[in-house]
């Protein structure tokens, strides 16, 4: 599903990724975790299409199509989701209206027909359920005034409405209370299907007592220089990053 | 235009024989004063950043009967439901397609200065208010007496065409009479080759009265548009204005609010849209005159190509008004390198108990923010548009006549979408 072959990024002229090899097939859950600095949010973002990250070499293939020169709508088209570390507050642009404007957005460009406002509503009270949010959230503006909790949910809310098949998520788990953490762990679970693969990217171990991943790597100085089970994060939590 | 060539078309509109010349002394009066002050230089304080080169190098006629339609004039593309529309075409006015609602007394502006009989003070009328007092050609006044409520809008519709290079100088009064409301709408279109309008509204504000004041102004690109403002508030009043422009090549709202009554309230909310060489200028001043008054500005420019900006928002809060709440922002867009903002928020007070708040900024649209958009699916071109909608969406929001409200969203929608 996901080809990173010798991945070289940079931004602002200074390289951050530094050969970076991964390969990610349908259904699989891999965890990169690493210290401040390594480059895991620069991967997210470079995975994303965002352009101030640029690729300087390697290969980056998504369903065996190139994502180099891939615009970011596109890739979400192409089933692509990240959710962001920082979730952008839009004063003014109603949620409803935003998530309208991206679920269609996809539907159009995976040709399939978009939806009216009637059927919408339907399909976004039920996603609203899973992520335990209330019918007055998506009235309010994206992510404007939104606690922590609440904008990680709303990422997942998005996530499920727009139903990528590689969702990337960049510190999903930074800054959740607890019952917060257990709404967004169990949304990605549901969520989880053979088809449906993820990256998630984290500091700590407390989101993998609620999932069940098949790979950790450990990023450091912008390559990944360790690969293991879960076991790995185990050790990880206890020992940091030194002894690797 | 210099003063001397303004003298000669004084002494043209003196000689019309339609014109009351009752309120001659009244012109005159004010034209002398007129050429005894001058038009403001950028040495002025309130006019800084506004070149008014453009205005003054170019040469206006006052507007004669041939200015007028020279046939059936078709208003159906400003259609809005449930609403009164008054025409007035290149300064005249237009009887047979204009309505007239009831409860509300309506008089031509010469009428009801006739009605006044020289009741009315200009001491601190700016150039411009004397330049209008002076060549005033048309205008309405609506006059609504105690305890009415007027369910229906009123709208005076300015319609400016042709290709000669005219000048107006429409007159508006507004009086709301003890306990009454009105939503009341002026609207400015047209697609004059050439014009400027000098235009002055006067708003008067009974004790416990309502006013909804909505000014659209849509016409030529090739319009000055002058707009002086001033409004005297009674205690508990209520006065919101909505301004909403993107028309005019050079455009300028003096707007001058008196809270003189106890807890009387205004809310000033204003929106410019500018692309091209246009320039739109809002200066607004807000003097708390009395205890417990409350007022609100929200100035919101949203700018493209080379276009200019300027908000000037003074709010005075004199020294024996006590317990007053004055809040004040302005927030700007810009859309290219070239284009320009000048923003000038500030607060004068001289009383101690008083919660007062202003703010200013003018920035870019944010890249992140396109990202996050991008990142859903949603096209760049089309993540702008939602932005710049959103960045918009709260100056109109408040408007409680729902048709006028779809009116104004539908022709910022048009705009946004049309860059």
């Amino acid at each position: 599903m996901l080809e990173i072959k010798n991945l070289h990024a940079s931004v602002e002229g200074k390289e951050i990724l530094k050969g970076v090899n991964l390969s990610i097939k349908p259904g699989e859950l891999h965890v990169i975790m690493g210290p401040n600095g390594a480059g895991k949010s620069t991967l997210a973002n470079v995975l994303a299409g965002r352009e101030k990250f640029e690729v300087i070499e390697g290969e980056l293939k998504f369903n065996e199509i190139s994502l180099i020169d891939m615009l970011p709508e596109h890739r979400a088209g192409e089933g692509m989701f990240l959710s962001f570390q920082y979730p952008i507050a839009i004063p003014g642009v109603n949620n409803m209206y935003f998530l309208k404007a991206a679920v269609n957005s996809v539907r159009k460009y995976r040709g399939k027909d978009e939806l009216d406002a009637v059927t919408f509503l339907k399909m976004i009270r039920e996603k609203l359920k899973v992520v335990e949010l209330d019918d007055s959230f998506i009235h309010r503006p994206v992510n404007e005034g939104f606690s922590g909790g609440e904008k990680k949910r709303n990422e997942i809310l998005q996530m499920i409405s727009l139903e990528p098949t590689l969702s990337i998520l960049d510190e999903t788990d930074s800054g959740l209370d607890i019952d917060a953490l257990r709404i967004v762990a169990e949304g990605i679970n549901n969520y989880r299907n053979d088809d449906r693969a993820f990256i998630l990217i984290t500091h700590y171990q407390r989101m993998l007592n609620h999932m069940e991943p098949d790979f950790i790597h450990v990023l450091m100085d912008g390559k990944i220089v360790k690969s293991g089970s879960k076991e790995l994060a185990h050790k990880l939590e206890e020992k940091g990053y030194s002894w690797i | 235009m210099s003063l001397l060539s303004y003298q000669n078309e004084f002494k043209k509109l003196l000689d019309r024989k339609y014109f009351s010349s009752k309120i001659h002394p009244l012109r005159k009066d004010a034209f002398s004063k007129l050429e005894a002050t001058g038009f403001p230089t950028k040495k002025w304080e309130n006019w800084r950043f506004t070149n008014l080169s453009r205005l003054t190098e170019q040469n206006f006629s006052i507007s004669e009967i041939n200015d007028g339609p020279q046939s059936r004039i078709d208003i159906s593309e400003y259609e809005i439901e449930d609403l009164l529309t008054i025409v007035i075409y290149n300064g005249h006015f237009q009887q047979n397609i204009s309505s007239f609602p009831n409860g509300v007394k309506v008089l031509t502006a010469l009428e009801y200065l006739d009605y006044k009989a020289g009741k009315i003070s200009h001491s601190e009328a700016s150039p411009f208010d004397l330049l209008n007092t002076a060549f005033m050609d048309s205008g309405v006044c609506l006059m609504v007496d105690k305890n009415v409520h007027i369910e229906t809008p009123i709208r005076v519709l300015f319609i400016s065409n042709g290709g000669r290079s005219i000048m107006v100088n429409p007159r508006l009064y507004v009086d709301i009479g003890m306990g009454s409301s009105l939503t009341f709408m002026e609207e400015h279109v047209g697609n004059a080759k050439s014009l400027f309008q000098n235009e002055a509204i006067y708003i008067a504000l009974e004790e416990e009265s309502k006013l909804e004041h909505i000014r659209v102004q849509c016409n030529s690109n090739h319009t000055h548009n002058m707009a002086n403002l001033h409004v005297k508030q009674m205690g508990t009043s209520q006065y919101d204005f909505y301004q909403y422009s993107d028309g005019g090549i050079f455009s300028r709202s003096n707007i001058h609010v008196d809270l003189d009554g106890e807890n009387s309230e205004c809310n000033l909310n204003c929106l410019s849209l500018s692309r091209d060489s246009q320039h739109i200028d809002n200066s607004i001043i807000v003097s708390h005159n009395s205890p417990y008054t409350q007022s609100s500005q929200i100035a919101k420019s949203v700018l493209f190509d080379e276009s200019t900006g300027v908000f000037n928002g003074r709010t005075i809060v004199q020294k024996d008004a006590q317990k007053i709440v004055a809040h004040q922002s302005n927030k700007n867009l810009l859309l290219s390198k070239s284009a320009k903002m000048n923003s000038n928020p500030q607060l004068e007070i001289y009383a101690d108990d008083v919660k007062c708040s202003h703010g200013s900024t003018t920035g870019q649209i944010d890249e992140d923010a396109l990202f996050y958009f991008q990142s859903r699916g949603i096209s760049k071109n089309e993540a702008f548009i939602l932005l710049v909608s959103g960045f918009v969406a709260e100056v109109m929001e408040k408007i409680k006549f729902t048709p006028i409200k779809n009116y104004i969203n539908q022709k910022t929608n048009l705009w946004i979408t049309s860059q």
